[in-house]
């Protein structure tokens, strides 16, 4: 058993440094398939991540006419309150604490303020219940814009629904080309232990005479693409937590209103993409390298 | 030992290498398989190793009909089969010894057993005070003595040794047919294919001739005709 395990660990040594070039080709296409793969994952949930966050704080804006009087702003406000099955609170902002927060919005653009303050309307934040739904929100929009008074409702539809298909265009394309990138991660792996089974077919021929068994003749070249794909994998982990890292500590640097702020991936995800990316990177050399191997056999 | 029972195998339906076959060969016999090229003597060897398997008729080993044989057991069967070629199949990046302890460590010969058999056959073809000479620092002769002892490592019950001369010079033939001979007093059966008219004649042992795919002589202390 010693002198077997001793045996195949030998020839997979010599086999992955005969093909040092096939090797490193082999490796660093594993290593970008897997890299993009991981990538992939961590995209797609720094978008679920901020559309949690969007639609979490989800509010909607009405704005009440400029100059209207305290009855006419009561009359908005019973009415938005009336609806307590889809609206959970509304708070209102007279037109001084208007122009405040305008002032920190338009903070960078003075002309733009200095057009708004004569005619800046006051408006209520309103809350819905359901925060989740873009088609609640829009019905809920087109209610409230009917009410006396009432110049403008805004809500983040729109954006949520952006960001909705942001995330399935970048997640399918960059999820197909990770798929494309693995099956030639694949491809090469296993032209990598055909050349190298070819390069020694007359060794397997002599083995397969004097009475070595597929298995055992299979084994070092299955563990040498195994050990490709896992180190392939394993570079693209590393690269894939500095990538990441990276980007949180960048993000950390925008402003708050940039909407980047919760497109992060801080918690244990990260890790646990890096696992599956070793074990698919593990999966994928196995499958190619034992394909391989299963040709010269027939002797 | 090795008998063949109606044995036909064809490569096409233009190219038949074997017609009806038959024959028994015992426990310790010497025979020659003698014959023109592409008389169906290399076929008839990769049969009796399962490198091949015929269309029609049965080809038994020790016993076993080897044709129904499992594909898992024929390492097992091959274990006991020595096999020498006229080209030696020796590995060039390998010391005589590791070629022959070659044979040893993929079947899962430990260490010390490699050790100790290795030199005792390099010493038997003759070959005791070159181990660590590669292939080329060898003579043809010397290749073939080497091919010898990796085939004989192992104490196969038979040895397949196809055209094992071809490549030698009549001195150095005779010399391989001495070891061979050594080797077949030993209780191994021999079976060797060859056009080697000098040879075997000189050896005047049991010959099988072939033409075309069938058996036209078999005959006891033969000689070539």
């Amino acid at each position: 058993m010693i002198s077997r395990l001793r045996y195949t660990f030998r020839e997979m040594w010599a086999s992955l440094s005969r093909n040092l070039t096939l090797t490193i080709a082999a490796v660093i296409t594993s290593t970008i398939s897997l890299l993009l793969f991981g990538g992939t994952l961590l995209i797609q949930r720094a978008f679920d991540n901020q559309l949690k966050l969007w639609t979490g704080g989800v509010e909607m804006i009405v704005y009440v006419k400029h100059g209207a009087d305290e009855a006419q702003v009561k009359l908005v406000e019973s009415a938005l309150l009336s609806q307590s099955t889809v609206v959970e609170s509304a708070v209102y902002c007279d037109e001084a604490c208007s122009l405040d927060v305008a002032k920190t919005l338009f903070a960078t653009d003075p002309s733009a303020l200095e057009q708004l303050t004569p005619q800046i309307p006051s408006f209520f934040k309103v809350k819905p219940v359901d925060q989740d739904s873009s088609e609640i929100l829009r019905s809920l929009k087109t209610e409230f814009s009917t009410l006396p008074n009432v110049t403008d409702v805004r809500t983040p539809d729109d954006a949520v629904d952006l960001l909705g298909r942001l995330k399935s265009f970048f997640g399918v394309r960059t999820l197909v080309m990770s798929v494309v990138l693995l099956f030639a991660s694949a491809l090469l792996i296993w032209n990598t232990i055909r050349t190298a089974m070819f390069a020694r077919r007359r060794e397997i021929e002599v083995m397969k005479l004097v009475g070595a068994t597929n298995w055992f003749i299979r084994l070092p070249f299955m563990l040498e693409g195994l050990l490709q794909g896992i180190f392939g994998a394993t570079l693209g982990s590393v690269a894939l937590l500095l990538a990441n890292d990276n980007w949180t500590n960048g993000v950390k640097d925008f402003p708050v209103n940039s909407g980047l702020k919760a497109f992060v991936v801080t918690d244990g995800y990260p890790v646990w993409v890096c696992f599956w990316m070793i074990l698919l990177g593990a999966f994928v050399g196995a499958v190619g390298s034992a394909t391989a191997a299963s040709r010269f056999l027939d002797v | 030992m090795i008998k063949l029972e109606n044995v036909t195998k064809t490569y096409s339906p233009d190219v038949t290498a074997l017609q009806n076959a038959n024959f028994d060969i015992a426990k310790g016999e010497f025979v020659f398989l003698v014959g023109p090229s592409g008389s169906g003597k290399s076929t008839m060897l990769r049969l009796m190793n399962r490198q091949e398997r015929p269309e029609k008729g049965a080809v038994w080993v020790a016993g076993r009909n080897i044709n129904d044989m499992p594909d898992a057991k024929v390492p097992h069967l091959r274990r006991n089969i020595g096999n020498i070629f006229q080209d030696y199949k020796l590995l060039a990046n390998k010391t005589v010894f590791e070629n022959v302890a070659f044979a040893l460590e993929v079947i899962g010969r430990p260490r010390h057993v490699i050790r100790q058999q290795v030199p005792a056959v390099l010493d038997l073809v003759g070959l005791g005070g070159k181990q660590e000479r590669f292939p080329h620092q060898l003579s043809g002769g010397e290749q073939q003595r080497v091919s010898i002892a990796r085939a004989f490592v192992n104490r196969p019950l038979i040895l397949l040794a196809d055209e094992p001369t071809g490549n030698l010079d009549p001195a150095t033939g005779e010399g391989i047919m001495r070891l061979l001979d050594r080797i077949n007093k030993t209780g191994t059966t021999v079976v060797m294919a060859t056009h080697d008219q000098r040879i075997v004649n000189m050896m005047r042992k049991r010959v099988i001739q072939f033409e075309r795919g069938i058996i036209v002589r078999d005959q006891a202390r033969g000689v070539y005709e």
